[in-house]
This record gives C-alpha cells, structure tokens and sequence, in this order.
C-alpha cells in the first residue's frame, strides 16, 4: 500500500514538475502549419502573431446618433489617454499641426505630380486659374492658408490621397456604418510590430474601460479583430479542455468504482495513465518546447486507452497466480496490443502539421510507457492480500459468434456509403477554427462597413536588405500591377510606397524641381493677366528652394513625427532581424484565381502574390495527402504487426477484421451526420484501428497464449466491455466540446469503439475452442 | 482708433447704461427669432492681401427657422452652401461636385456659419457659446454684433466677425481673419 501511494506522489510530482517546466499553451499560433514558401510562411507569421494582430475593430450601437457620437469621441479620447495605441480612428481623424508642418515641408518629395513638366509655365497656368477660382469659392480660406506655397497643390492632393478615400461616412466627429441601424465605428491599433494574447488581452480591457468611462448608459460596445479571435479561441479550448478532462475523469472514475467497488483499484489505474501522461507530456515539451492545450486535451484522453491496461491485468488475474505471474502471461497479448496502437499514430507523425505530429509524440510515447507501467511496475504495487472482484457485467454472449449480424451491419454501412459518396471533405481550414461563427460575422461586417481590407489577396514584398528596398520594389509593382486593374481583376492595392516613396523617387523628384530663375520665369508667364501681385508666390519659390536639399524623408521621420501617415505605413512594413517584408493588401478582388495566374505572370523581382484562403486550401490537401500515404503505411504496418505477434497470415486478418468494419460502419454515421471529414477524422479514425486492436486481440480466442488465458469467455468479454466502456465515456465527452477539431475527433472514435467492440464479439467462431 | 473705443464701451458704460443695452439685444433677438423663414439677395467682396484686386460675387441667401442656413452663390461660380443642424453639405453643379462634412469638423466654417445663424435665429446662447459679443445701437433701428471668436483655433483664422442689421433685417456680414476679409451686403430678395 505504501508504495503504491508513494508511486502516486512521485507521479504528481513530476506531473506538476513538466507542467511548472512547459506550461500547456492555448494560442493557435505553434498548432498551425507552416508555409510552403519563405513568402507565405511570413505571412502566416504576420496573421498569427505579426502587426495584424494589433489591429481592433470596434463599434458602438444601441443609442441615438448624437450619444453615439458622443460616445465614440470621448471612448476615442481615451483610447489615446492610455498611451496603449499607436493610432486610433475614430472620425476625427485629422493631422496635427506638427504632422501638417513636416508634411507639407516635404510635399514636393511626397507628391507624385512633381515632374520636370509640372513647373512649366503651361503647366502652371491652369494650377494658378484653378487656385482663383478656389479662392471666389467658400473653400477660400483652405486655399488662402495653403494656396500661395503650394500653387500646384501637391500637399492638399496628397491630404486627400491619405486621408479622404475612406468609405465611411463621417458625422459629428465620430464614423458612422453607412446603412442599418446607426452605428459609430472605431479602429485602434496597438503599440509595436505583434502582441502577444496577453498584450492583446491588455489592449481590449483598455478599450472596454475607455468605453466604461464614457458612460455608455444603454449603448454597446462590439469588438472584433484577430486580438479578440485569438482570446476567443483561447477561451473556447481552455473551457473545452477543462470540461473534458474533469467530466472524463469523473465520469471514468464514477463507472470503474462501481465495476469494481474498490477504491484500490482507481489507485491502481491511475498509476500507468499518469505515467503515460507524464512521459508523454514531457517528450512532447522536449521536442517542441511546449506542449498545447489541444495536444494535452487530446493526447490525454487518447492515453485514455492505458486505463485499458491495468484492468486487464487485474481481471485476466487468475486464483492461485501472482500478479507479476499475470503480467507475464498476458504481456505478449498487451505489447502487440500498445505497440500496433502506437504504430497507428505514424499517420500523425508523418502528417507534417505541427499539431497533429505534436499529438502523435505526446500519445506514441505515452502509450508505450502506460503499457511497460502495467508490466513491470504495477504488479508489485499490489498490496498483499489484496483482492478485487468486478460486479458482473450485462452478457454478452449472446452476440457471439453472429456472423450475419456483422455481415448486415456491414453491408448497411456500405450501402449508405455508396449512397451519400461517403462523408464530404473539409477543404476550408476556417471551418476547423475555434471562433464562433458570430465572432466571425461580426468581423465581415465591421471590415465592410470600415473599408478595412480583409487581410486575404496581398503582394508580399521581401526579403530585402532595408525599408529603403520594399519601398523601391513596391514602386515597381505599383507600375506593373496597372494592367491588372485595368482588367478589373483587382481595383488597388494599399501600397507601402502610398505613404512613402523610396529615397530614389524622392531624389528623383529633387532632381526634377527647377531652378529659382526658372520657376520664377514660368510663374511670371503663367500668371499673366491674373490678379495675383508679384510677391504672392514668394513662399512658392522659398520651399521648392528648400525641397532641392531636403535629406529624403525615411521611415524612422515619418513615426516620430507624422503618427497618423505612420499608422497607415507601419502594419505594412515588418523588420525580422535584418530582413525587411512589406506587405500590399490587394482591394475589390473578383477572382482570387484569375488574380494569382496574372500576377504572377507579372515576375516583379521580389514580390509574390498570396491568397490566404487558396494557400490554406491547398495547403490543407497537401496535408491530407500526406497523412492519406501515411495513414496507409500505418495500416500496413500494423497488419504487418499482427501477422507477424499472431504468428499467421489469416490470424492476423481475423483481428483486422473487425478493425476494419469499425471504420467502414463509422465513416458511414459520419456521412448521415452530414459532419465533413478534415485530417483530423482520418487521424482520429487510426487511433480507433489503434484501440479496437486492444480488443480484437483479447477477444478473439485464437490471440497469442489464447489457450493459456484460461478463462470464461464470459469474464474476457467482460473485460474488454470494461475497457470499451471506459473509452467511450472518454471519447464521448470529447463529442460533445464546441472546438471543431476536438469534436470531430471525440465522435470519429466513440462511434468507432461501439462498433469495434461489437463487431468483434459478433465475428468471434460461433464454438468455443 | 474710433473702432476701438466704441468695442470698450460698453464696459465703460455705468452698470445701468449696460442692462440697458443688454435689454436692447434681447429685443432684438426676440424680434429675429420671430421671422421663420426669408429670401435675401447679397453681393459679396473678398480681399486677399496676396491678389491686387478684390473677388466680387453674388448670390442668394434662405434660411428656415429653426437651424437650416443656404448660400446660393450664382456668380462668378455657381456654389451651394447648405447647413442644417450640425451637417454641412458643399455643392458645386459645374464640377459635379458633392461633399458632406460634420459641421464641427471646419471649425472656421463653422464659426461663420453660427454667426449668421446665430444672429438669424435669435439665439443668444448659441452666439454667446462662441463668441465674444459686443452690440450697440437700437433694436428697432440700425444695430450691429461685432463677433469675436472663444476659441483660439478659429481666431488664428478669423479674428472679428461683424453683424449689421435694421430692425429685424440683415444688411451685412464683415469677416476680417488673417489671411483676407470680406464684406457681405445683404438685400431683401423681392
């Protein structure tokens, strides 16, 4: 007894020792794939944990137009208190004086208009009419302000060409959803180049208490982008994993005490699943640094299956044997039963994605050390004298041998197979993603009514050496992607060089403004005839001055000094080390297909064209096609496993057999289910042929020593029906979490363990040996 | 000089004097506030210290109590200016042109449009919110507002704006700001 307890302290303690080491993670980001390409793994980095993810969307509903507004102001202005937010929209958007000031210094560099050709004197003619005519107008005091500097208007085109593209409609200081009920609209951007969930979490709760303090009364606060998906999904796995790892336990708990009235016996069990679950916990970490939640959910009750282990050892035990007698008895049955369950995970290591491999080590290894727990280590922990007897079971004897029964049983799947073309496949990767499908909605919507481009066609420009490069090579994308809207396959992109060009356009620029004499020369011809007097240009003739020896505005100016041109710039600029990507989201996509054949026929150096969605897609077949060939060697390995443990080809098949109806009877109820089949079922439907090994074998009378078990068939069944039992309760609870992939997963095997169970009874010889 | 004298009047006016002239402008609000609706014509000169000459245009002005404001000009350019509640609508037919703006979005537009309106309605408060006001003369005879912007902002913009009238009619709407001013004759439209 006392060393059975002593076992149990160690246990918990190195349990709590490897959780303390790799705390379980419930972020996506290590769980995903990465990407086929340099190109689209950084993107994908950028969506998980890159600028993107600073991003917030919010809107204010539930009250009259003007509290909205009001609420939105005074949230905004507390968004901006906080000092949290590089940039917040808000309505009021407007450049601040400092920023105004730089600007405009370096309009000329900015501005695309300058041209050698823009400061002729017929060039300027119209320019300066045009300037007139907007001082009759009532914009005259804009004009009055900026007109004598800038008679070109190169700093109010670019103001609009920032600032006025906007489809939002702007109302009392604050944006407001253009139709539906009203609606202000809010967009925030945290500080630095990607948050983390908890930074994430912090940037939310500064929203939500700026609302709070603007008094909302009756009004809502909405809250979307991938900060708020990211925390969602994390919620949605903690819940789930909790719910499932405490109800399983329970519930498993609840029916071994009652099989077998002996609190003992829960001791006993508990001793090779935390074993496993520790050997398998720490491989996991070892290999990958930290274990995720959905990988320990899962891994965890896929170890599920070593409660198996103990009970057959305790109820194979036969009178007048000891314990370590049993266990060597028996080992031969129970070390092909762990090894071809475990064999069955090859599918998972050879899958590629990082979760599923990640699963694969952490249940591969636990497996393997809950059965060696059960052979060497708990027959010892038996105390002396001990005895447990299991409360019969309901018999099942009666399905013995019903060969018709299985065949019928088989057909019918067959037939509903063939009839429904067997369950549809997952393609769409966001099917499988944790968010609720509101959440989902919600942030369509916002996206929509803000003009936010959903992050989905961009260019991605990199690596490169410097910012100086991606501005350059957007440049040249900007000129090559022309034919492209002009073919209506795209209406724009959001450019990096939008917002800044490159030092060697703006050198170019410099280059292209003319002398005093001669600008004084045009302006003289141009304004002839107008009422202009002749020192009203004088600004005009200071700044182009100036401009000619500017240094080239960088990057590093623009965010000290120009926070809102900034704000627009940086999530499309991401330094890694001492590469630099930049990134165009592509705007008004009509076919993502057509538009990824153009451009990449369009070979600008250095730039690739992503579709998020097709990249997924196809990124998920290429998946699933591996998995498929491995899943097939895995199928082949373990029948090679069993031929050669059972010591006979038709042996072999004998126990295969009912392993393989069990995935024909549960591929069937999938497909009436109408539940669409991801990688995940295909892992999930090897881990039950892994499972329904178990009790093929200790079934079927013809297994290794099968003459040596010596017992009624009665108590075989009954152990195996324990086992069944034990892992349906697992597995079904796992059906039942709202976590895509933990319920396809948890339905796969509970419906495959009924059937395997039962089909292996009914395909027993109808006689006993 | 004489200007400014008369802006310091009334603070050198005993107290007496002083209700007295503040009865006298809630009169003539009163009486401002009681016209709902009117058609006028005004002509209109800008001068900018940058221009040799002043820009003429005309144009014609409605406005309906309580807040709607419109300023048609019909010469040299055709232009819209149209203001209810806080919302500022910009028209331009000739370039096709049609802007909307929140009024508080154009502070300096703003600070004219409530002057006018201001005075229109009647609105003392509404006027006294944004400006400084001084007024003298009889509300029954010929009066005049001179406007002086609270907020910074707009006075780097405009510095004095100044209201005339007869009774309970508008004749003019001086605007002096830094980079220009201008003065607005109105008519009553036939």
């Amino acid at each position: 007894m006392k060393r059975l307890i002593a076992t149990l302290v160690i246990l918990a303690g190195l349990g709590g020792l490897v959780a303390w080491l790799a705390p379980p993670r419930a972020d996506l980001v290590e769980f995903l794939p990465p990407g086929r390409t340099p190109a689209s793994a950084f993107l994908f980095r950028e969506l998980q944990s890159g600028a993107a993810t600073t991003l917030l969307l919010a809107a204010i509903e539930g009250a009259p137009r003007e509290e909205l507004a009001r609420l939105s102001r005074e949230t905004a202005a507390g968004l901006r208190a906080s000092g949290r937010f590089a940039f917040v929209g808000d309505g009021s958007l407007n450049l601040s004086e400092a920023e105004q000031t730089l600007l405009f210094r370096y309009r000329y560099l900015l501005s695309p208009e300058t041209r050698t050709e823009a400061f002729t004197a017929g060039a300027l003619r119209p320019r300066l009419e045009a300037l007139l005519d907007g001082l009759r107008s009532a914009a005259s005091p804009l004009l009055a302000r900026f007109g004598f500097a800038d008679p070109t208007g190169a700093f109010l085109g670019l103001a609009a060409s920032w600032l006025g593209e906007s489809r939002v409609e702007t109302s009392d200081g604050a944006w407001f959803a253009a139709s539906g009920a009203p609606r202000a609209l809010l967009v925030a951007r945290g500080q630095g180049a990607g948050l983390d969930a908890e930074a994430q979490q912090a940037a939310m709760d500064t929203f939500r208490a700026a609302f709070a303090g603007a008094n909302p009364g009756s009004a809502r606060l909405l809250l979307s982008g991938p900060g708020v998906f990211a925390a969602a999904a994390a919620g949605q796995i903690k819940r789930d994993v909790e719910f499932v790892t405490l109800a399983s336990a329970a519930l498993l708990a609840a029916f071994l005490y009652w099989r077998f009235r002996s609190f003992l016996l829960l001791a006993l069990v508990a001793v090779p699943l935390g074993a496993a679950t520790v050997a398998g916990y720490a491989a996991a970490a070892a290999v990958f640094g930290s274990v995720h939640a959905i990988a320990l959910a899962f891994g965890m009750t896929m170890l599920g299956v070593t409660v198996d282990y103990p009970i057959l050892l305790l109820t194979l035990h036969r009178t007048g044997e000891t314990l370590p007698q049993t266990a060597v008895r028996i080992w031969p049955t129970l070390r092909l039963a762990a090894v071809a369950a475990a064999a069955g995970l090859v599918a998972m290591l050879g899958s590629g994605l990082p979760g599923l491999v990640q699963i694969g080590v952490f249940a591969g290894v636990g497996l393997l050390a809950g059965a060696a727990t059960t052979r060497w280590v708990l027959p010892h922990l038996l105390p002396e004298g001990a005895k447990i007897t299991a409360r019969p079971l309901p018999s099942l004897a009666f399905l013995r041998g019903r060969r018709v029964l299985a065949i019928a049983a088989l057909v019918v799947a067959g037939a509903i197979l063939a009839i429904t073309g067997g369950p549809p496949w997952q393609r769409d990767l966001a099917a499988l993603s944790p968010i609720p499908a509101g959440q989902q909605a919600l942030d369509a919507e916002l996206r929509g009514q803000l003009g936010a481009p959903d992050v989905r066609s961009l260019f991605v420009i990199g690596p490169a050496a410097s910012e100086a490069e991606v501005l350059s090579r957007s440049e040249a994308l900007a000129e090559a992607m022309q034919p492209l809207v002009q073919r209506g396959l795209l209406s724009g992109a959001d450019l990096p060089s939008r917002y800044l060009p490159s030092p060697d356009l703006q050198r170019l620029r410099q280059a292209a403004l003319p002398q005093r004499t001669a600008l004084e020369a045009a302006m003289g011809e141009a304004s002839a005839g107008l009422p202009f007097r002749s020192t009203a240009f004088a600004p005009f003739f200071a700044a182009v001055d100036e401009s000619r020896n500017l240094p080239p505005l960088g990057v590093r100016d623009l965010s000290e000094a120009a926070p809102t041109i900034a704000a627009r710039l940086s999530p499309l600029l991401t330094r890694h080390g001492d590469t630099v990507w930049g990134i165009a989201p592509a705007t008004g996509v009509g076919n993502a297909l057509a538009l990824e054949a153009a451009a990449s026929a369009l070979a600008v150096p250095g730039v690739m064209f992503l579709d998020v969605k097709l990249e997924m897609e196809r990124l998920l077949a290429e998946y699933s096609r591996s998995t498929m060939l491995w899943a097939l060697a895995g199928v082949a390995l373990v029948l090679a496993l069993l031929v050669a443990g059972l010591r006979g080809f038709r042996r072999g098949l004998a126990v295969a057999a009912p392993i393989a109806g069990a995935v024909l009877v549960t591929l069937s109820v999938l497909a009436l289910a109408g539940e669409a089949i991801s990688l995940f079922h295909l892992a999930a439907l090897l881990l039950l042929a892994g499972l329904a090994i178990d009790y093929s074998l200790f079934i079927a009378q013809n297994g290794p020593n099968a003459s040596s078990h010596g017992l009624p068939e009665d108590d075989r069944l009954g152990a195996v029906l324990t086992c069944a039992i034990a892992t349906l309760l697992t597995f079904g609870m796992l059906s039942l979490c709202e976590t895509p992939v933990l319920h396809g997963i948890g339905l796969t095997v509970a419906v495959g363990v009924v059937a395997a169970f039962l089909l292996a009874c009914a395909m027993l010889p109808k006689h006993g040996r | 000089m004489r200007r400014r004298l008369f802006l310091a009047l009334p603070a050198l006016l005993p107290p007496s004097v002083a209700r007295a002239q503040d009865d006298a402008l809630t009169r003539l609000m009163r009486a401002l506030s009681e016209v709902r609706e009117r058609r006028s014509r005004f002509t209109e000169e800008k001068s900018i210290p940058e221009l040799d000459l002043p820009l003429p245009n005309e144009g014609t002005l409605l406005w309906i109590a309580p807040d709607r404001l419109e300023k048609h000009t019909r010469w040299p350019i055709d232009e819209r200016l149209e203001v209810s509640g806080g919302r500022l609508v910009y028209e331009r037919a000739d370039r096709n042109l049609r802007r909307e703006f929140a009024l508080s979005e154009q502070p300096e537009m703003q600070a004219l449009v409530e002057a006018i309106r201001g005075t229109l309605a009647g609105d003392i408060g509404t006027l006294r919110r944004h400006y400084e006001v001084a007024f003298d003369g009889s509300p029954d005879g010929i009066w005049r507002l001179v406007l002086t912007p609270l907020s910074l902002r707009v006075r780097g913009a405009v510095q004095r704006i100044t209201v005339t009238g007869e009774g309970a009619e508008l004749r003019g709407v001086d605007t002096e700001g830094s980079n220009g001013s201008s003065r607005m004759r109105i008519t009553p439209a036939p």
